[in-house]
């Protein structure tokens, strides 16, 4: 065919599909990105959200037209369209304010990506084979219609179940009114990177299941207990940003940062002061700290509640003595004295806590005692301080705790919950759940699988049906992130550009199966669209929020949709409500670790990868190739060794290393680290893929296969780092990506490679 | 441009931000294990001491658009060279990859096209039409985005009025969150980079090549106010 | 005895007439290896540079330590051959034109290197300055393009100065030979009749060349080192290089010379011309040169030591310490501590003597080269960027090719014109016997 006709006939399938949009969810997207619009080689800013993380930054796409080949209405062809050519931050979202980390930038490949499912998919061969045959949405669509109605008809609506990634909004929404109005229990939440021993320590003390935000542009002295948050914890960007101001935002006023844990990470190596502590003790370094400041009165004064003094008061307790702390976290009596008084001498200074320090055993107390030292600090609600991000207050459950517990309870009760039919959206638990939950055995019995995933990865590849989403660039997206900001956000998001498969919008499909499901569901789920969905509840919330609509709603929406949410200044928002604190008295708890000391000689430390978090970025070519920050290595996985331990193991740089758990054993190279504790190994998550793309599939290896599958105390949710392990070399050398040629710069030390 | 190691966080969204806005290829896993990744931007990581005092500086190096730049002379097509702004050019049509240039060059900044440059489809959708991809044997390398700076120009000549503050911006600059990076105009004295440039933590990287770069490095300093 | 002057054309004609089947299978074989590398080459263009081991920042590998060896090794010749005539050694008459091809063979290899390396080598031509619609010119202030000009004009010298002097012969060849070769020669010896005017002429122009050929021999070594002396580099940014690379230049050039005289002494059997006298004189200025470079090369890192710059250290240690110690002390090894005692005892200064001496020199020179551009590039300014290089089969085997084309070319050559200056050879009979004929013999 002439490139000419090809174009011709592009345009011809581009109006029907202009045409047809109306009824055809997977083609509403049409009428939001105009392509009249486009002058060739003229950019278009469409602002989007990124939803690679739970940060929630507010996205700009730069889009410009170009020659795509998509499927339309079952035909291949070369149509003109708008093409996202790069992502930037939304320069007025109050959470990123115009920047966007490296992940964010590249979720463009996400859309992109060679190895995308392109059609509905069935299963044709046994379960895990990855053999599947593509078929038509109307057949796929009826076939999970009938599967519902039948266990509706037979009222075993309980056996429908539904797991979600890390989801607010009304997306989440839109998913439990589907499962409420079936009579099915309301969906599992499976997000590896959320907190949420952090979460249950702000319900107990704040009432508040959320994640903290922290003011660090105004606050004078950082101390953070294992939080990565410059590079992937709780929302990096906005850190990021505050942080920066910290440093030198402030002329003449340079704020101190400290950083404690055992394995240096990318936020570590900024710190003016790292300090190691025993895997653990952090919980109990807090004590001591605010110890001291009680004990010396050197807490700057503020107003408090009859048991915040009570628990201040327990705080005098001896155990908590420098000299008693120092001995459990090995660090010594006057470093901590001398911590403490500093910070003392500069407020505002303010704590914070992530990481390995809450995914240990002992997680819940960790996080209590560093909100206790926040306490004592006089940091909570106040300038250069932690506070909480407002919710809008009507969008019940929008920002709802995205607890795991409910998820880990399904997994591991005794008896796993007979289910009949599965939905999974937005999350792989196959692949980042310790081989100990059994998830993938127990997701095989499920009688019927259906996944929304764009990509076959550990969870999509076992499903019966795979109705590939639309990827994010393509969608209507809206969130409320839930950290970040000191102003109530809803994000907003029109598609930035059509699709370029045959996929549909998952809440476009929930909303065709609730038409055809009829009596009950379809009252509970009256829209036509996920886009009418979001509108109404958009309009309920500025009328909730008092938003002045005087000049009419549509003017209001529009401008929403331009500027890619909706803030403060648009809306008149309550400011923080931090008073209704209840501390308790504090306790220590130290952590229990898996396997023996004798047996297992090292503390084996997985950490969230700059570059794929919990593994759900490793199939990006652009991630794949970043080297790493600390490491330089890209394209694979390691094992972080102290240079003297791994002398006297003589263990050399690229040795094949094998590490045993009481839970399995994985193979992987060793890596020289003059940043990590001597009994401490480190490794990456994120790499170890069995599926999941040709840049991901069997590259490196997943932590996840000898972690330990022990729960938080109190709290349930995975304790990734309190797993013991055994090295030992099996005699072969990989050869690392590496991009350094020298681990230092000045000293003769010889350049590792 | 001024780069402020005291905030610059090792985050590495520059990195990106570069390849997403310049069309830098991946080259996978066996080039990237032979150094022939081509970043037009690194950041450089140097451990300081060990356990249990181990320090870490990073620093982006990208080209530091040197106003006696080693990589211009040795060129024999003149394929880098010195554009009438002040910015070190480079013709991909002229190169025939020598990589004299590479070799002159103190910064190890310029990368290579060792092969074709390939994405898989529908991977090439992403590529920014402003920027030419690179064919096999060419040398390329950091342009301060420049066609980022002659569309400023452009909008700029068409209101007929002068260069804002922070217009252009490079991508790594719009996408440094710490704002590690700042991009601006050193001829105007007013203008925020002049002033971080005639910072007393200002130093330039390798200053005493004599290869007088235009990016200014403000050294990291310690709490204490030390520099270290 | 002495030999009389018809013997002296018999003996040094029958090489060109008559073709052993050795020297035939010797060519085939050659050949094919020629024909590999060839091929690797092909290979390379059409897959792109990166099937080289090249890599960042060791963008220079084999293929400029192979075109910095041969332009070296092209020292021999012309510069030797000049020398000798202006300072009129006798001894000079048999060997002058063994040295004047190899010459020429060997810029035509090291001159092929630059292409090879390059990443775009069809676009090749734009070195060259040549009127073209966008009225480009090539950059003059790039040392490539001093090459570019140092490289043909000495090639073009060379030849020249080969040429001339073999007219008479080719006049000889002319009247001994019939047929399509009479006619052949006839062509080549431009009419050469033998006249008073004709010797003349030829002996002042061999006269005024052999005074140009120096500074453009002495140009062309010195050119290539500024490609490296030139550029803000670790070690190599220094001004011996010049005079380390013309000592090291004629000194490989000459092991190059013995070596090929070996070579056609036994195969064409000219033992009574290229005679132990021809050797032990070109021992001597051997070992000349070998005092010389082992004092270029104290000089260069005693400085760099002493003088103690960070950057600079690094890459010495680097080579006299770290992964290339071996290599380096190898090279020492050929270059100095083996060769000096065969070429200084007299005794050992035999042809074989001298013979193994020269191998030993031409292998050392190779690492030499090597030893100069790797390293460096390896260990440049900032650690973060050091890297390392391994050289992939392609290198390699075109690498070998070029050995392999160097022995070819000579043995056609051989075939084509007589590899012993006849006349002169025959000019020397008339001046004592001692001066070129062996007293054994
Ligand atoms: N596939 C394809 N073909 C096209 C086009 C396209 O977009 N794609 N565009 C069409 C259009 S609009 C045009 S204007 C033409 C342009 O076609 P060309 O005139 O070929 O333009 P280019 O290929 O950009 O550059 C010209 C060539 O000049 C070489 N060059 C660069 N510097 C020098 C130099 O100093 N000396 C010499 N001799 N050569 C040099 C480059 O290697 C390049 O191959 O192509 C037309 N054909
Ligand atoms: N780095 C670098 N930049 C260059 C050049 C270079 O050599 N190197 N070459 C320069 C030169 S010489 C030129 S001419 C320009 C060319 O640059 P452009 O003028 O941009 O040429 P294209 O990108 O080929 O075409 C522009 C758009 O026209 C669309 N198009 C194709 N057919 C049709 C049609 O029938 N109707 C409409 N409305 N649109 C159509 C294409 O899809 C494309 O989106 O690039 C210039 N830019
Ligand atoms: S932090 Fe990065 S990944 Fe997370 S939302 Fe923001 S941009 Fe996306
Ligand atoms: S984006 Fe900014 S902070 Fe991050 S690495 Fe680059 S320069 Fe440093
Ligand atoms: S940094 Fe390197 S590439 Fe850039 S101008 Fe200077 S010498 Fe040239
Ligand atoms: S590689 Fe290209 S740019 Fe560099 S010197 Fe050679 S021709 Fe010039
Ligand atoms: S200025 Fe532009 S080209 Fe240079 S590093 Fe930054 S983004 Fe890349």
């Amino acid at each position: 065919m002439e490139r000419r006709d090809f174009l011709k006939f592009g345009v011809l399938t581009g109006a029907t599909a202009t045409l047809t949009a109306c009824e055809k969810p997977a083609q509403q997207l049409a009428r939001f990105v105009p392509e009249e619009d486009f002058v060739p080689g003229v950019a278009a800013s469409k602002p989007s959200l990124c939803t690679l993380c739970p940060g929630g930054c507010g996205v700009v796409v730069r889009v410009m037209d170009g020659e795509a080949e998509v499927i339309r209405n079952g035909q291949r062809g070369l149509i003109q369209m708008g093409l996202a050519k790069k992502l930037e931050g939304n320069a007025r979202h109050p959470v990123n304010r115009g920047k966007l980390c490296a992940r964010g930038q590249a979720g463009l490949q996400v859309t992109y990506h060679p190895d995308r499912v392109q059609n509905p998919l069935k299963r044709s061969g046994p379960r895990g084979s990855g053999d599947f045959h593509e078929i038509e949405w109307q057949e796929a669509l009826s076939e999970v219609a009938s599967k519902l109605e039948e266990l509706r008809s037979q009222n075993r609506a309980d056996s429908i179940r539904f797991i979600t990634g890390n989801m607010r909004g009304q997306r989440r929404q839109l998913i439990n009114k589907f499962l409420s109005s079936l009579g099915a229990p309301p969906a599992l939440q499976f997000a590896p990177l959320d907190e949420p021993v952090l979460r249950r320590a702000n319900q107990l003390n704040f009432g508040r299941a959320i994640l903290p935000s922290f003011d660090l542009e105004r606050s004078n002295y950082v101390i953070s207990l294992g939080a990565d948050f410059l590079g992937t914890w709780n929302s990096p960007v906005s850190q990021s940003i505050g942080y920066g101001e910290m440093r030198r935002g402030r002329p003449g006023n340079r704020g101190k940062f400290v950083q404690v844990e055992q394995r240096m990470s990318q936020t570590g190596a900024n710190a003016d002061e790292w300090v190691a502590c025993s895997p653990g003790s952090e919980g109990l370094l807090a004590l001591g700290l605010a110890h001291i400041m009680v004990k010396e009165g050197l807490r700057p004064g503020q107003p408090e509640t009859a048991q915040s003094r009570e628990a201040v008061e327990g705080l005098r307790n001896e155990t908590y003595s420098a000299a008693q702390v120092a001995s459990r976290t090995g660090i010594s009596a006057n470093r901590i004295e001398r911590l403490a008084r500093e910070m003392a001498a500069h407020p505002p200074a303010v704590a914070l806590i992530g990481g390995a320090a809450l995914a240990h055993t002992n997680g819940l107390c960790n996080a209590l005692a560093v909100n206790l030292l926040n306490l004592v600090l006089g940091s909570i609600g106040l300038p250069g301080g932690m506070f909480f991000t407002p919710p809008i207050s009507i969008m019940k459950g929008a920002t709802s705790p995205n607890d795991n517990s409910d998820f880990v309870s399904y997994f591991r009760s005794g008896h796993f919950e007979p289910t009949e039919i599965l939905f999974v959206d937005h999350a792989n638990p196959v692949f980042a759940t310790p081989q100990g939950w059994q998830v993938s055995e127990r997701l095989k019995q499920i009688p019927f699988l259906v996944s929304f995933s764009s990509f076959i990865d550990e969870t999509s590849v076992l499903a019966d049906l795979i109705l590939p989403d639309h990827s994010p660039l393509e969608s209507w997206l809206d969130d409320a992130p839930e950290s970040g900001t000191s102003e109530a956000v809803l994000t907003l998001a029109a598609p930035a550009m059509r699709p370029l498969h045959n996929t549909r919008a998952m809440p476009d499909v929930l909303l065709e199966l609730a038409k055809s499901l009829g009596k009950g569901v379809s009252e509970a789920l009256p829209w036509k669209t996920f886009e009418e969905m979001l509108q109404r509840s958009f309009r309920e919330i500025a009328q909730a929020e008092r938003c002045d609509l005087s000049d009419g709603f549509d003017k209001v929406w529009g401008r929403v949709l331009e500027q890619g949410g909706w803030w403060d200044g648009e809306c008149h928002i309550p400011p923080p409500q931090t008073t209704s604190a209840q501390f308790r008295a504090p306790e220590f708890v130290p952590p229990v670790f898996d396997g023996g000391e004798q047996e297992f000689p090292f503390y084996f430390q997985p950490y969230v990868s700059e570059a794929f978090l919990d593994g759900s970025l490793a199939h990006l070519p652009w991630m794949q190739e970043l080297p790493d920050a600390l490491s330089t290595v890209s394209w694979g996985s390691w094992l972080e060794v102290n240079p003297k331990t791994a002398e006297k193991l003589q263990i050399r740089q690229g040795d094949l290393i094998r590490v045993r758990s009481r839970h399995g054993t994985l193979d992987t190279p060793a890596l020289l680290n003059p940043g990590i504790a001597f009994d401490v190994v480190a490794m990456p998550m994120g790499q170890g893929h069995e599926q999941f793309g040709r840049y991901a599939r069997r590259r490196g290896a997943n932590p996840m296969n000898v972690v330990a599958p022990i729960g938080v105390e109190q709290v349930g949710s995975l304790a990734w780092a309190s797993t013991r392990v055994s090295l030992s070399k099996i005699g072969q050398k990989r050869r690392l990506c590496l991009s350094s040629g020298s681990l230092y710069e000045k000293e003769e030390q010889p350049g590792l490679r | 441009m001024a780069v402020d190691l005291d905030r610059c966080t090792g985050c590495a969204a520059c990195v990106i931000a570069c390849q997403a806005e310049n069309n830098v290829p991946t080259v996978g896993e066996e080039a990237a294990g032979k150094n022939r990744a081509m970043h037009w931007i690194r950041i450089e990581r140097y451990y300081q001491g060990e356990f249990p005092n181990p320090r870490v500086k990073f620093r982006p190096v990208l080209c530091q658009q040197c106003d006696n730049a080693p990589c211009e002379p040795v060129c024999p097509t003149y394929a880098s060279y010195h554009t009438s702004e002040g910015l070190n050019g480079q013709v991909y049509n002229r190169c025939i990859g020598t990589r004299y240039c590479a070799n002159a060059c103190p910064y190890t900044v310029r990368t290579f096209n060792f092969f074709n440059p390939f994405w898989d489809k529908p991977l090439h959708l992403q590529l920014n039409p402003d920027v030419s991809v690179r064919q096999v044997g060419v040398m390329e390398k950091c342009t301060f985005c420049v066609q980022r700076i002659k569309a400023s120009e452009i909008q700029a000549r068409a209101e007929n009025r002068e260069l804002r503050e922070g217009e252009p911006t490079p991508a790594c600059v719009q996408s440094c969150a710490p704002k590690a990076l700042v991009f601006g105009d050193l001829n105007d004295p007013e203008s925020e980079v002049s002033r971080l440039a005639r910072s007393p933590r200002g130093a330039k990287l390798l200053g005493e090549l004599g290869t007088r770069p235009k990016i200014t490095y403000l050294e990291r300093e310690s709490w204490d106010g030390q520099n270290s | 005895m002495v030999k009389t002057a018809d013997e002296v054309q018999r003996d040094l004609l029958r090489p060109v007439v008559e073709t052993p089947r050795r020297a035939v299978s010797a060519m085939v074989g050659l050949a094919l290896v020629v024909l590999a590398g060839f091929s690797a080459w092909m290979y390379q263009v059409y897959t792109g540079i990166g099937v080289a081991g090249i890599d960042r920042p060791v963008f220079w590998g084999f293929y400029i330590t192979n075109f910095v060896f041969w332009i070296g090794i092209s020292h021999a010749g012309t510069l030797i051959s000049a020398i000798l005539r202006l300072s009129n050694a006798t001894w000079r008459r048999p060997i002058t034109r063994c040295a004047e091809v190899i010459t020429v063979f060997a810029l035509l290899i090291g001159a092929m290197f630059p292409l090879i390396h390059l990443g775009r080598p069809w676009l090749a031509f734009w070195l060259a300055p040549y009127p073209n619609q966008r009225g480009l010119w090539p950059n003059y202030r790039s040392p490539l393009v001093w090459d570019f000009f140092a490289i043909n004009t000495y090639l073009i010298g060379s030849l020249i100065f080969l040429l001339l002097p073999t007219i008479p012969d080719f006049a000889l060849l002319r009247d001994n030979l019939s047929g399509w070769r009479r006619k052949f020669y006839a062509v080549l010896c431009l009419g050469w009749r033998g006249t008073q005017r004709q010797w003349r002429q030829l002996e002042s122009a061999m006269h005024i060349m052999a005074i140009l050929i120096i500074p453009v021999a002495v140009s062309v070594h010195t050119i290539v080192s500024w490609d490296f002396a030139m550029t803000p580099v670790p070690m190599w940014h220094s001004t011996i290089f010049a005079p380390y690379f013309v000592v090291g230049a004629i000194f490989s050039g000459i092991a190059a010379l013995i070596i090929a005289m070996v070579f056609l002494r036994s195969s064409l059997h000219l033992e009574e011309y290229l005679n132990p006298r021809c050797f032990d004189n070109l021992g001597k200025l051997l070992l000349v040169m070998s005092l010389l470079w082992f004092y270029f090369l104290f000089a260069e890192r005693l400085t760099t030591w002493y003088g103690n710059t960070r950057s600079e250290v690094a890459v010495l240690w680097l080579t006299m310490r770290g992964p290339y110690r071996d290599l380096f002390w190898v090279m020492v090894g050929c270059n100095f501590v083996f060769p000096f005692p065969l070429l200084a005892i007299k005794k050992l200064r035999t042809i074989t003597g001298t013979f193994l001496a020269s191998v030993t020199v031409v292998i050392g020179m190779w690492i030499e080269r090597y030893l100069i551009i790797v390293p460096s590039l390896s260990r440049k300014f900032l650690p973060y960027a050091w890297g390392t290089y391994r050289p992939t089969w392609v290198e390699i085997t075109i690498t070998g090719a070029t050995f392999c084309a160097m022995a070819l070319l000579y043995l056609l050559f051989s075939k084509v014109v007589p590899v012993v200056s006849i006349w002169e050879v025959k000019a020397g009979l008339r001046v004592p016997s001692s001066a070129i004929m062996d007293e054994s013999s």
